[in-house]
């Protein structure tokens, strides 16, 4: 099934990279990816889809939390408001 | 003391930093560095120099120049080893020994790259290291400068986390931070890379702050501040009381967690029969008449049959890996509750769908448990499941051919532990030896057993034990090593000499990589494709006194194992020895690839329940 999930990230060296590759290692497959600036500037919002089960989905999104920059992961990603 | 919880390390580290000493003063990038771990207690750093990492290594000596010790020690001894993958694995090895976090220093590039396998070793195992990189410099990045390489993506994904210092005010926090990040949690190494610039970089001193890390730190914060309330305690009792053969599977989450005396005054109170992880092994007294020992794909027997008739299972960080739960719909079959705690909220449910857990800190979880079990009255009944675990436990007990005059490898570690008792800590490489050392020793307390379990890395044995003699000067470390796993570290034999360890080296030769073998038996009709030395020309004995070992020996009798093995143990100083083992030998039980526990094959010596049809196991593909 079609899941959106939304990240906020800090904007570190290689920390988009290490969302990536976590879901690439994990066998993950991303269809759509989106990175765009927060009012924050130290911190991006990574929009990301991917088709996957539910318990597969939970497993993503714990493994997600435990990156060092991730600040929040939502899912499913909130209405994009602008 | 929980992994949150302050340890004395750290807490030294407060006060000083709290003292604030060199406040406001100027030092460079590279003493930055160096201060930071002075004041995080590091008293060993393992590492290997080169151009990237100069200024580190010239801050190390000035610092040691500077703060002499009455002992004549240096303040802050520099471990060099061959290569740096040793240095790595010594740091590990230090860490797994101590519970402190382990630090490496290395330079760029191959230094680095040397640097991954002990990195993504540490990761599986959740062990604390902290790693600094040596890195070109900033303007030089994406270049493809001279010994250059993608640190922080490489790194990023084997680490817990990796930094990459552009700007070097942020130097002092960061390191300081790796530190708590490497601790904190789940354990995990952390790796810092240094642009040789920022090492350079003119900066004032300020002695305390940390990166913010909002995220992490607050999902720290949650995880800390989880307790178990009444009802969860109720519910976890509710179950536990309607149970008749409760099972505890202890894993390496225990140790990391400093949780052994909490689970032994968990075990005291309520009586559960304990099985523990090859991670696990010590963090109970593996001789205690509930103690099962090892579980899994070698377990005991004893223990994987306990497995098999358990009604209720409580998991300890622990994760249900495949090396234990190969098949997890049949791993504890008749469990009709299972209960976990981990202080990872991703291993909660991951393989194994659990009906009661929680997610904090292991060793107030359990005082927490044993508290409301004692003030509610909870005496589970078990008289019929002890007596059942003792029944499993004679009548599966490990066993092996002690009538053959060929030196069987069950009885060298047999001979080896009435000596250690318990109280040495040992090292291992990966396969057969590992297992029997698994296996055969007794294991009394936390922290005295190093094995890579996860990587199942190959040439980890000699330098965890040289890291863990740094850890432990006073104390016996044995490395059991095989014949080509030692191979893949042999360098570090003379850093055993160099730095006058009395560290203790066995090495089992089967003539090969007999793990290899033993699954090409099993599975690929005996085509020992790549796994059969005897074409070798190596000669042990002679390349470990070429490396200054005084005492080095090869044991090819089986009537001189006893005195061998006393002399060896006895003398006063690195020692090695070679023993001619049995090269058939096999490691049973075995939970064959895709098997449950009740397929398990137990070998002609340890008894098996009436075999169930054996089944060829369909793919050999987890090896
Ligand atoms: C670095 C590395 N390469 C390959 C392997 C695969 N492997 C597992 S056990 C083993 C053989 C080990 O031989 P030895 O160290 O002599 O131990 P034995 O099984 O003979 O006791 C091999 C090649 C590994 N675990 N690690
Ligand atoms: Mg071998």
């Amino acid at each position: 099934m079609q899941h959106t999930l939304s990240i906020l990230l800090q904007n570190e060296a290689g920390a988009l990279v290490r969302v990536a590759g976590l879901f690439a290692a994990r066998g993950y497959n991303i269809d759509t990816l989106t990175v765009a600036a927060t009012h924050d500037p130290a911190v991006s919002r990574l929009t990301l889809s991917l088709q996957c089960d539910d318990a597969a989905l939970g497993q993503i999104l714990q493994q997600t939390r435990k990156l060092v920059d991730v600040l929040q992961v939502a899912h499913p990603a909130p209405a994009l408001a602008a | 003391m929980g992994i949150f919880l302050v340890n004395a390390q750290a807490l030294q580290a407060e006060t000083t930093t709290g003292r604030r000493p060199l406040a406001g003063q100027s030092m460079s990038g590279a003493e930055v560095i160096v201060q930071v771990l002075a004041d995080e207690g590091v008293g060993v750093l393992f590492g290997y120099s080169g151009g990237a990492i100069l200024p580190v290594y010239d801050a190390v000596f000035r610092h040691n120049a500077e703060h002499p010790r009455a002992d004549g020690n240096e303040a802050m001894r520099l471990v060099v080893p061959a290569n740096e993958q040793g240095a790595g694995f010594m740091a590990a090895g230090y860490a797994r020994a101590s519970g402190r976090v382990g630090v490496a220093i290395v330079t760029s590039g191959p230094g680095a790259t040397n640097m991954v396998t002990p990195v993504r070793d540490s990761m599986a195992d959740s062990v604390p290291l902290v790693v600094i990189c040596g890195q070109v410099g900033t303007a030089a990045i994406g270049s493809d400068a001279f010994q250059e390489a993608p640190v922080s993506n490489i790194m990023g994904a084997c680490a817990k986390h990796v930094f990459l210092v552009t700007d070097a005010t942020q130097l002092e926090a960061t390191v300081r931070t790796a530190f708590t990040l490497a601790r904190s949690g789940r354990p995990g190494p952390v790796v810092v890379d240094v642009p040789k610039d920022v090492q350079n970089a003119a900066l004032p001193w300020h002695g305390s702050g940390e990166l913010l890390l909002a995220g992490y730190r607050a999902r720290l914060r949650a995880v800390e501040q989880s307790v178990l309330g009444d009802a969860d305690c109720g519910a976890f009792f509710a179950a536990l009381m309607r149970a008749e053969r409760p099972l505890i599977y202890a894993g390496g989450g225990v140790i990391a967690a400093e949780a052994s005396a909490a689970l032994r005054a968990f075990v005291d109170e309520f009586g559960l029969p304990v099985t523990t992880t090859l991670m696990g092994l010590g963090s109970f007294d593996s001789t205690a008449p509930l103690a099962l020992h090892l579980l899994g794909m070698h377990g005991t027997a004893y223990a994987n049959y306990a497995v098999e008739d358990c009604d209720f299972v409580l998991a300890l960080g622990a994760r249900f890996d495949d090396r234990v739960a190969g098949v997890p719909d049949k791993f504890a079959p008749r469990a009709k509750f299972i209960a976990q705690l981990d202080i990872d909220p991703s291993e909660i449910g991951k393989v194994k769908p659990a009906d009661w857990h929680h997610v904090g800190p292991l060793r107030r979880a359990l005082e927490r448990l044993t508290a409301y079990g004692r003030a509610h009255g909870m005496r589970p009944k078990l008289g019929a499941w002890h007596a059942h675990v003792a029944e499993l436990k004679r009548v599966h007990a490990m066993n092996y051919d002690r009538a053959s005059t060929l030196i069987q490898p069950y009885a060298v570690i047999e001979a080896i532990n009435r000596h250690a008792q318990g109280n040495a800590i040992v090292s291992t490489g990966v396969g057969q030896h590992q297992m029997w050392a698994a296996q055969y020793f007794d294991f009394r307390a936390p922290r005295r057993w190093l094995t890579s379990g996860s990587m199942g890395t190959m040439g980890f044995g000699l330098p965890a034990a040289i890291g863990a003699q740094f850890a432990h000067p006073g104390k016996l470390v044995i490395d059991i090593d095989g014949d080509a796993s030692i191979r893949m570290n042999i360098g570090e034999l003379e850093t055993v000499t160099t730095y006058g360890l009395p560290l203790k080296v066995v090495v089992l030769n089967n003539v090969g990589d007999g793990m290899v073998r033993q699954w090409q038996k099993l599975y690929f009709k005996g085509r020992f494709a790549s796994s059969d030395k005897s074409l070798h020309r190596k000669d042990f004995v002679r390349a470990a006194q070429a490396d200054g070992f005084a005492w080095a020996q090869r044991l090819e009798r089986h009537d001189a194992l006893e005195a061998t093995i006393a002399a060896f143990l006895a003398f006063d100083g690195p020692a090695f020895l070679e023993v001619m083992i049995d090269p058939d030998a096999g490691v049973y039980p075995m939970v064959g690839p895709g098997a449950s526990y009740a397929q398990m094959i137990t070998g002609d010596f340890i008894a098996s329940r009436a075999a169930p049809a054996a089944r060829e196991p369909s793919t050999s593909n987890m090896f």
